[in-house]
């Protein structure tokens, strides 16, 4: 899968800041980040990490007060990161990369059909009119596993239930025929076993329009199902990255450690299910060494003073973290983790 | 959709009936002497009550409320004692209303065609110095009483352009400014909700869903934002637009237009309780009526209204 020349995205090197009342903030901090056609990659972190920045900034739809400061964004002929105008952008939207929001309930404009909605995609990406895209958007409603089209299609949105609105979303995503889809939290809103379906409704979804897509999710259960791949954010960098397996069962940073760890399926009963001690950095500061050395028990004194670079753990797995050095001490995860990463590797080998 | 019409327009009947029936029994209470009018004087306690026998007012209460229901159902408000002696109501009701209702319905469209693309305007450019100029605006115009400005208006711009200071029907020319006058406040008050919606709206999710689909900005003001920013002010506009017959006291009286304005506070203040009567059942029946048509018009335009059971399928 690792193969240059299937490279539909490439961030290099890419510095996001934010101007907050005078002051800068670093949202993304020098990150590189390769998409391959057809993978499926997930962007796990937890809130604040930056990694619905990160997407926004893909697609051009960070705030006001946000901009790139440094690096590329590299998509076919285009370095989107030197994008400045509403026109520039207007290329990309949509008609190239559509996004997924996280919440069904206010993404849909209340007072026009679902239909309308979803034509307004058609018409303006599939160059379709009239007959042929009212005919398109019914087949795009059947996509998305709705029943009876030509009824929904007249419908408005407070006569659907959250997880049919989030596949009217999807519809509208997948009404642009996108090369990319971002999923920004797709699932988030909706009970667990709406969850599921949505998730396979994405995954069949992908196949059927030779989709990559983007998952932004901070549920490691999401991951699971649907990832390939796996870039772990913290504080506006990817730390860890690999194939789904490698960092479900051979998670080399203490910060994925604790992310795995504290899957409340790993807690043992009657007992505080685990969390991670300390908070995120303050990204207003800048960052010294390691972000999440003040908050890792297992931290070296380097991880106080110089940032780690990308250590390999295979062609495919990556992590930023002193501990892969060849001069670092031995350090194994916790007891719960190395029994979960045995069963894990068992459990993939068949 | 027609039961949603029905429903509320009995709603409407009930409320007016219950508004009719306590204005009569309010103005039971006031002084006899507004019967009277300007002959009180010359009468014997005994002529006087004679007349007020003759007007029906010692009968039963009860049958006064009904007589007064019948009158009101042949379009009869009775006669004006003092204001314009036994001139029917209803005809110093339509002489005035004329003049009002052209101005305020005159001053509702300049509001509306300035005070809305301000706002919107605003809302586009909001931070910028447009928006600061439109907020400076607003802001002066909530602070200081319309009174000054007005004053300020006829005064100084009558001079300055060389004008007449006076409403002269025949000369179409003084009724601009009276115009413009009664529009500054509510230009400034549309220009407000609907910058305000318009950020609202703005700042929704599905805005956010619509730029990620590629749609052009301009076409999201156009198709997404403005009709849904325009739906609160849907509501209010049929109630405004009736309700601008109740005239204006200050620019009626400053320009010396013979509107509704004053009419009201010169009826009570004469005792002059038929016309006091009709004048309170004349507006509030209108706002009613307004309020109403606001529904209706809410309805027609915002589908999430619910039409009655059965309606919405899920």
């Amino acid at each position: 899968m690792v193969d240059e020349k299937n490279k539909i995205l490439s961030i290099e090197n890419l510095v996001i800041k934010f101007t907050l009342r005078g002051r800068e903030l670093t949202a993304i901090r020098d990150i590189s980040l390769d998409l391959y056609k057809g993978e499926s990659l997930a962007i796990v972190g937890e809130s604040g990490s930056g990694k619905s920045v990160l997407m926004k900034s893909i697609i051009g739809l960070l705030d006001k007060n946000g901009y790139i400061d440094q690096g590329k964004i590299l998509y076919e002929d285009y370095d989107l990161a030197q994008f400045k105008t509403e026109n520039d952008w207007l290329k990309i939207r949509g008609k190239e990369i559509a996004m997924v929001t996280q919440d069904p309930m206010t993404s849909l404009n209340p007072l026009k059909t679902i239909g309308k909605q979803i034509e307004e995609a058609v018409i303006l990406h599939q160059g379709l009119k009239g007959k042929s895209a009212y005919e398109k958007v019914l087949q795009i409603i059947r996509d998305v596993g709705i029943k009876d089209a030509e009824r929904r299609y007249k419908q408005y949105p407070h006569e659907f239930s959250g997880g049919m609105r989030q596949r009217i979303v999807i519809a509208i995503a997948i009404a642009c025929n996108p090369k990319i889809l971002i999923c920004d939290e797709p699932t988030t809103a909706l009970d667990v076993t709406i969850q599921a379906q949505i998730l396979q409704l994405l995954k069949n979804l992908q196949e059927k329009y030779h989709l990559t897509t983007i998952y932004i999710t901070h549920d490691l259960g999401v991951v699971a199902k649907v990832a390939d791949r796996v870039a772990v954010m913290y504080a506006g960098d990817i730390i860890e990255f690999g194939k789904t397996d490698e960092i479900f069962f051979n998670a080399k940073h203490p910060y994925t450690w604790a992310l795995i760890s504290s899957l409340p399926q790993l807690g043992e009963k009657g007992k505080e299910l685990y969390s991670i001690k300390g908070t995120p950095p303050n990204l207003f500061n800048e960052i010294k060494g390691d972000a999440f050395a003040p908050r890792n028990p297992y931290a070296l004194k380097i991880d106080f003073v110089e940032r780690p670079p990308y250590f390999k753990v295979s062609d495919t797995h990556y992590a930023k973290t002193w501990l892969l050095h060849p001069n670092a001490p031995k350090v194994e995860p916790p007891e719960v983790l190395k029994k979960f990463f045995e069963e894990g590797r068992q459990y993939a080998n068949g | 959709m027609l039961g949603y019409i029905v429903k509320r327009l009995l709603q409407s009947v009930v409320t007016l009936f219950v508004i009719i029936t306590v204005v009569f029994f309010l103005l039971r209470l006031l002084p006899e002497e507004g019967y009277l009018g300007a002959a009180a004087d010359k009468m014997t306690p005994e002529q006087q009550e004679v007349y007020l026998t003759n007007l029906g007012l010692r009968d039963p209460i009860l049958v006064q409320l009904g007589n007064f229901y019948l009158d009101l159902l042949r379009g009869d408000l009775g006669k004006s004692i003092t204001y314009r002696t036994d001139v029917p109501v209803i005809d110093i009701i339509a002489d005035k209303i004329v003049y009002s209702f052209a101005f305020g319905v005159a001053a509702v469209a300049l509001s509306i065609i300035v005070g809305v693309p301000l706002g919107i305007f605003m809302a586009q450019f909001k931070g910028r110095w447009l928006d600061r100029l439109g907020t400076g605006y607003i802001v002066f115009i909530v602070a200081v009483p319309s009174m000054v400005y007005y004053l300020l208006i006829q005064v100084y711009i009558t001079d300055f352009l060389n004008l007449p200071m006076l409403f002269n029907e025949d000369k179409p020319i003084t009724w601009v400014l009276p115009l413009i006058s009664l529009s500054l406040g509510p230009i400034a008050s549309y220009a407000m909700w609907m910058r305000r919606y318009m950020v609202d709206e703005l700042n929704k999710d599905y805005i956010k869903l619509a730029r990620a689909k590629g749609v052009k900005e301009r076409t999201i003001m156009f198709r997404h934002v403005m009709r849904n920013a325009f739906i609160p002010l849907a509501q209010y506009l049929p109630a405004t637009i009736l309700l601008t017959i109740t005239g204006s006291i200050y620019i009626e009286s400053l320009y010396s237009i013979p509107g509704m304005g004053g009419l009201l506070v010169d009826a009570i203040q004469r005792q002059d309780n038929p016309v006091v009567q009709a004048l309170v059942l004349l507006f509030s029946s209108l706002g009613i009526i307004g309020l109403f048509l606001g529904d209706v018009a809410m309805a027609l335009v915002d589908p999430r209204i619910k039409f009655g059971k059965g309606e919405s399928v899920r």
